[in-house]
């Protein structure tokens, strides 16, 4: 922990400097840009007067797509990006655009940014993309992890000359490729050597000593990384953010890696020959993670299942601490875990309350992921590098959180095809049900192939091709069968939503007899208006509810979600591709729940789904944790997907005296009844109506919204609400 | 040869799964309702009466007269047409109106359970209770009111080995304790006050067996804390923590003992199960600071709402 006091260079003051400076950028990025409902990231507002057009091959549409032009553009981009440099800061550099908005954006949750350009025409999946309201993921990109191993051994020259390489013995078709690959690294690499020109401006003005210092060896960090592979622990964060920053700029993406192990070597041979202490490295550790709040990995079992946990770990740990920013680290947690490590871990959760670190459960992502075929070795290597990603370093496309189904919606077709002829049942509804939902996955299904056919004339991955084993080699961009694993997460949504319907309808119509399919068809239909739909939407709404323990909606959770994997995992796309089941909603609630009218469990129309796999807010008077805890882990698909578990703490369990002691033992206890991932907000009720009502009192109130974690005061008031319901009803 | 089953039935009002201040580690807490105590501060009054309770909460009522079609008594009534009140007198507690109830407004507070059935709620947690030394707490109203049921539900945790808290006033006979005490790891007692008059004054009960039975289980072997509630204008003065800090100290073998403040929230309960109770106002963290130096001096561990206060 860094105090204004400690050691050289000041790193307690310099860090507090650059915390100020993010502070006031996100200030401006929220004036700027409005709300902003997704990740915090590390961008910084551009300069007022600086313009960038891309060069569209669909003028009508004001869209580029192909390799040419992405490439192309993304150069310009970086030939012209403001430099920007903090003598306070360890690295160099911050991001500012992402050139994939540069082509129509409506927002991050919307269906309508035409991310796959319209000359490829998938209109025949609309109807029951519609219908079911599904979001396919065509035309999404990034969203699967890359391998910084490759990068870091061969340096940007080595980058650069491996494509040249490779060009200079291409068939014809592949030329466009190569070439738009050489473009991205010759970007890159300029936007690298004008940093290095302006910090060697910089300094003649630099008065104090140690800044001077400081800049002089930043240039000479740049200087290293522009001419050969990244050698020290400084030249290897600075090419890691270069990399992040270039990825962000290209299409924001943002999976990281297993950081601990990458950094190591660098880490160890640094502090034999002497150039490095644990002090520094904490210090450019904070500043990597200032840069950018890119998805981490820390701990975990290595091939053979040994514990990674090395003095990283914990140097990372302590970094975030200083930091106290949005982060996003996950700490994978099995039997062999660094206790000391986990302990650490949730004391800074507790303390610092900016929900980080999150837990991955690596018992049951390994066991699932081996399911499908793949060895335990294989598992292990899998790794969290997202909300609720997924994905193998550099040889997976996962199409991670990219694809999803709405289950509310299929479930309100099947509900309004259901007639009343007098011999109704939940179980001839749950049929119908899925019925639908298998149309629904043949939907997606072939959506996922329509995508991997044409994504790579659409919006190819120039940037994590370079990091990844086989699209360089062969030629092919890592959605075009460039990579060896091609595994599709596909993501459930709303199941709270849909098994306590069911589970409504069951116990009030069939059991209690208090209600007729018809009265409550009527009532859901009108959105419960009236004196007797106010009351018969109280009948619904009073049974008990999935999380309960033991109740109808319990059982008919693990029935829908067993159902989804039994449907998604029976069977391959069409044209042959592996599909993974997962339970998550990320920022789709709220729009997901405008589509889907009031549904049998007492949700009005248009209000939000429930979210991933958690039960609804309020399904048991006392909220317990344990019993939210079971079931999570009862619904779990268990393929090596998660369906992470949301969990609010509150003041109450923070300030007991085994406070660490509960949470460490809801933690294992979940992953050992089969959960995979914990998102952990630490948040009282009360701040949170504060906030709630005065978000811009509250600057430093980070809050994890799904698994990404944001400023509160940067969401949308749709979004705050979201969160307030969630800790305020469970509290 | 005939066997004759006796099945054992308790009138349990919550079981709550998550406690983390009713014992160490996690425990789910089940409250048995009936106490033969009228403490004016109870944060629990809906667990004082031995029967069940109607309850209502009007700011869940939804004004569709359901209640007041099937009460025979017209005990729903409007003010003004538009408060609904119940008058409590002519209520002969049938519960036909909470029945008809969906929106949470009237429930009925106490439900006859079976030992299975209370059982199988506690067994829910048990994989959090092995990781966390948690358990179950049998708390209330008055354990002992239905010491048959406790005992039963006793062995069947102990069976299961399931650690076994109870929070009891200690007013039963020690005969009676005698019987549950091998099932039970840990006994949380509260004393109220040294002051017998007080005690009596506050609580409808003298404080002597209660003191005997504490010398008892000083000596009996098993772990008990004894803890005192901090009540404003009651035992919020060093005069008041003082002597019974002095006592707990002199059993020396109390594991510690804790001071818990305050908590207003059977105000509201109380309204709605036709009781009144008196908001007390709040006890300050000074004060309770201050208690729990005086406490202190006694050379006994000391506990303040779930923290360790080191001397």
């Amino acid at each position: 922990m860094f105090t204004a006091s400690k050691l050289q260079y000041d790193y307690g003051n310099r860090l507090y400097r650059l915390k100020e400076r993010k502070t006031e950028q996100t200030k401006e990025k929220i004036k700027l840009f409005g709300h902003m409902n997704e990740d915090d990231y590390g961008s910084v507002p551009p300069p007022a007067d600086f313009k960038f057009v891309p060069e569209f091959n669909d003028k009508q549409n004001a869209t580029f797509y192909g390799a040419k032009l992405w490439g192309e553009n993304f150069r310009r981009l970086m030939e012209v990006h403001p430099i920007y440099i903090d003598p306070d800061d360890a690295l160099a550099g911050r991001w500012m655009f992402i050139l994939q908005r540069f082509r129509p954006f409506e927002s991050v949750v919307s269906n309508k940014n035409l991310e796959m350009a319209p000359i490829f025409d998938y209109s025949y999946l609309k109807p029951n993309q519609e219908k079911y309201g599904l979001l396919p993921g065509i035309g999404k990109m990034h969203h699967f992890a890359p391998d910084y191993r490759i990068g870091l051994e061969l340096g940007w020259p080595g980058l650069l000359e491996k494509i040249r390489n490779y060009k200079a013995a291409c068939t014809p078709e592949q030329e466009e490729f190569y070439q738009a690959e050489e473009n991205v690294l010759l970007g890159i690499m300029r936007w690298i050597a004008r940093t290095v020109a302006r910090i060697r401006e910089m300094l003649p003005a630099q008065s104090d000593a140690a800044a001077r210092r400081n800049l002089l060896e930043m240039a000479a960090v740049n200087e290293s990384i522009l001419s050969g592979p990244p050698k020290t622990f400084r030249e290897v964060c600075q090419w890691m953010a270069w990399f992040n920053m270039a990825n962000r700029t290209f299409n924001r993406a943002g999976a990281g890696c297993q950081l601990d192990t990458i950094l190591w070597p660098y880490y160890e041979q640094d502090k034999k020959e002497g150039r490095l202490n644990d002090e520094d490295a904490e210090f450019i550790l904070a500043c990597l993670l200032l840069n950018d709040p890119i998805y981490y990995q820390i701990g975990g079992p290595d091939e053979a299942g040994k514990d990674m946990t090395n003095l990283l770990s914990f140097l990372i740990l302590e970094a975030a601490h200083d930091v106290k920013t949005s982060v996003n680290i996950t700490m994978r947690v099995h039997d062999g875990l660094d206790e000391r490590l986990f302990r650490r871990g949730l004391e800074i959760l507790i303390e610092d309350k900016k929900a980080y670190p999150r837990f991955s459960g690596d018992k049951a992502l390994v066991s699932g992921f081996m399911k499908n075929g793949y060895s335990a070795e294989l598992a292990r290597e899998r790794i969290a590098v997202g909300c609720n990603w997924m994905s193998l370093p550099g040889c997976e496309f996962s199409m991670s959180d990219l694809v999803k189904i709405n289950f509310a919606k299929v479930f309100e077709v099947a509900f309004y095809e259901y007639g009343d002829n007098g011999r109704c049942s939940t179980e001839a509804l749950f049929q119908l049900f899925t019925t639908h939902l298998q149309k629904a996955i043949h939907c997606i299904a072939e959506g996922i192939d329509f995508h991997l056919r044409n994504q790579y004339k659409n919006a190819p991955e120039l940037l994590l091709n370079l990091c990844c084993y086989g699209p360089i080699e062969k030629g092919l961009d890592a959605s075009n069968g460039g990579l060896e694993y091609y595994d599709i997460a596909v993501d459930g949504a709303a199941l709270a939503t849909v098994a306590d319907s069911f589970a409504a309808l069951e116990q009030r119509i069939e059991k209690d007899k208090l209600l007729t399919w018809a009265q409550c068809r009527e009532a859901v239909q009108h959105n419960f208006e009236g004196p007797e739909g106010a009351r018969i939407r109280c009948i619904l709404s009073s049974t008990d509810k999935y999380g309960h323990g033991n109740s109808l909606a319990d059982q008919w959770a693990v029935r829908v979600a067993k159902l989804f994997t039994e449907l998604i995992t029976s069977s391959r796309t069409p044209d042959g591709y592996l599909m993974i089941p997962g339970l998550f909603s990320w920022a789709n609630t709220i729009e997901f729940g405008k589509e889907v009218g009031a549904t049998p469990n007492g949700r009005y129309r248009g209000e939000p789904i429930s979210q991933g796999a958690n039960p609804n807010p309020g399904f048991r008077k006392d909220g317990a944790f344990t019993a939210m805890a079971k079931a999570i882990a009862s619904v779990q698909p268990g393929y090596g997907n998660t369906a992470p578990f949301q969990l609010e703490l509150n003041p109450t369990i923070i300030d007991t005296e085994n406070a660490i002691d509960n949470i460490e033992a809801i933690i294992k206890t979940h992953f050992n009844m089969g959960g995979t991932l914990l998102n952990i907000n630490v948040v009282d009720a009360e701040q949170i109506r504060q906030a709630y009502k005065n978000p811009q009192q509250f600057p430093d109130l980070i809050v994890r919204v799904t698994g990404f974690t944001a400023y509160f005061a940067a969401l949308s008031p749709g979004f705050q609400k979201l969160i307030m319901d969630r800790i305020v009803t469970d509290q | 040869m005939l066997e004759v089953y006796i099945i054992v039935i308790g009138l349990i009002f919550d079981i709550e799964r998550f406690s983390t201040k009713d014992g160490p580690g996690i425990r789910t807490v089940v409250f048995f309702k009936g106490c033969n105590m009228n403490c004016y501060w109870c944060h629990n009054p809906e667990g004082i009466s031995r029967a069940p309770e109607l309850k209502f909460d009007a700011k869940k009522c939804i004004g569709c007269m359901a209640c007041f079609r099937v009460c025979k008594n017209h005990a729903h009534r409007t003010d003004d047409d538009i408060v609904h009140t119940i008058n409590r007198s002519a209520c002969t507690r049938c519960f036909s109106c909470a029945d008809a109830c969906f929106s949470g407004a009237l429930e009925v507070v106490g439900r006859k359970m079976t030992i299975d059935g209370v059982f199988a709620a506690v067994a829910e947690d048990t994989a959090f209770y092995e990781q966390t030394n948690g358990g179950v707490t049998l708390s209330g109203g008055e354990v002992m009111l239905q010491a048959d049921f406790a005992c039963e539900l006793l062995m069947r945790c102990r069976e299961a080995r399931i650690h076994t808290a109870i929070e009891t006033n200690l007013t039963a006979s020690w005969k009676s304790y005698c019987k549950i005490l091998p099932y039970t790891d840990l006994m949380m007692v509260d004393i109220k006050s040294m002051d017998d008059a007080a005690h009596m004054a506050a609580t409808g009960i003298s404080n002597k067996r209660i003191l005997e039975n504490i010398r008892f289980l000083a000596s009996s072997g098993v772990p008990f804390i004894v803890r005192t509630p901090v009540i404003p204008g009651f035992s919020d003065r060093v005069e008041n923590i003082g002597p019974i800090a002095a006592f707990v100290s002199s059993l020396k073998t109390a594991r510690y003992y804790e001071l818990l403040s305050y908590n207003p929230l059977g105000v509201s309960k109380a309204e709605m199960i036709g009781r009144s109770q008196k908001n007390l106002g709040s006890v300050t963290r000074e004060t309770m600071k201050k208690l729990a130096d005086c406490a202190n001096q006694w050379n006994i561990r000391v506990y303040m709402d779930g923290q360790h206060i080191k001397q």
